[in-house]
């Protein structure tokens, strides 16, 4: 793939909202039942104890916002950056549980119907193409369609003094 | 170079957004009446783990019960299993001797449970384990419903394979 064609706009617009409604999707059910979710967190066993409803609380909210400023191209690339460093965390946790054999609940898009677990390889691969998605809008550089408030944008800032 | 990368402006931003979520997630949470405590139950070793939900409120009503203590129910035949999982989890490995009764399919199922078994008779319920909850909704349920001696067994069907104890799959009643 050349250079100029990773480049191109219209790939940044579709990456931009097939991430941005990834997240924002991925927030609902977490927003509308904390107290799962927050086993769900347990479950991954990483946390401290006195971390875990408040990471439960906050971060489907951080995934919702920066989903939606994605989706609407509010600072899309600060946007990006939130979403990048959420995946990276996300992949960190994923594969610790691999590593440890541990079966878990990811909690990703939906709680398990208990008992039903997919296995953790799937949750990575699909977190690694995620990443790769976000890593375009990140460093995409010209100026974004559909954007109502980009100036984040490098396009944007003015030249460096000197 | 007008497109050089600038990431301090980026990060600040970032940083903006994250002060905007936490804000959100604060104030619906505060306000949600499915919102929790900032802090919850986590530590195993105090008792089970909740973040003050419907786990709670199921075990401040009654008793929980912990691997060993399951094994010795099983082994002295001392209470009926419950299983508060779908179906197909059920039919892929349970809990020998267990009754199936999936607690979202519990208001069709509850009539047919009430016959086989008197509301005098010990019960434990389980689900997948831990990171679930409907061990302690169907406590919940059942106790509505009139049963006395129910209790949650926390560590449910993970906990069960990972001691080692036996399983059974398939149909219920087709084993023991």
């Amino acid at each position: 793939v050349s250079k100029s064609r990773l480049h191109h706009p219209r790939l940044e617009l579709v990456l931009r909202w097939v991430l941005g409604l990834t997240f924002v999707y991925s927030s609902v059910h977490k927003i509308a039942a904390p107290a799962q979710f927050a086993k769900v967190v347990f479950g991954y066993g990483l946390f401290p104890p006195a971390s875990i409803n408040l990471v439960a609380i906050m971060v489907p909210f951080v995934e919702l916002v920066a989903g939606g400023a994605l989706l609407l191209g509010i600072w899309p690339r600060a946007a990006a950056l939130v979403v990048e460093t959420l995946l990276v965390l996300f992949f960190a946790i994923l594969s610790t549980n691999l590593v440890r054999g541990v079966e878990f609940d990811c909690g990703c898009f939906g709680f398990a119907e208990n008992g039903v677990i997919s296995p953790a390889g799937d949750y990575l691969a699909r977190d690694a193409l995620y990443l790769l998605a976000g890593l375009q809008v990140l460093l995409y550089k010209g100026r974004r369609k559909w954007c109502l408030l980009q100036t984040d944008n490098p396009a944007f800032s003015p030249p460096p003094a000197g | 170079m007008g497109d050089r990368m600038k990431i301090g402006p980026v990060i600040a931003r970032a940083a903006g957004l994250l002060a905007i979520a936490a804000a959100a997630a604060l104030f619906v949470n505060t306000l949600s009446p499915v919102g929790i405590p900032l802090f919850g139950q986590w530590n195993a070793a105090d008792g089970v783990v909740s973040a003050g939900g419907t786990a709670e409120a199921a075990e401040r009503e009654g008793e929980t019960v912990s691997v060993e203590k399951a094994r010795a129910v099983f082994d002295a035949d001392a209470a009926v299993f419950v299983d508060a999982r779908p179906k197909e989890a059920f039919f892929r490995g349970h809990v020998p001797g267990a009754v199936s009764l999936p607690v979202r399919a519990f208001d069709e199922r509850i009539a047919d449970f009430w016959e086989r078994h008197s509301p005098e008779d010990s019960i434990v319920t389980y689900c997948s384990g831990r990171s679930c909850e409907d061990s302690h909704r169907l406590a919940l349920l059942l106790r509505e419903a009139g049963y006395e001696k129910v209790r949650v067994f926390v560590d449910g069907y993970s906990g069960w394979v990972a001691a080692g104890h036996p399983t059974a799959q398939g149909e219920e009643g087709g084993e023991r």
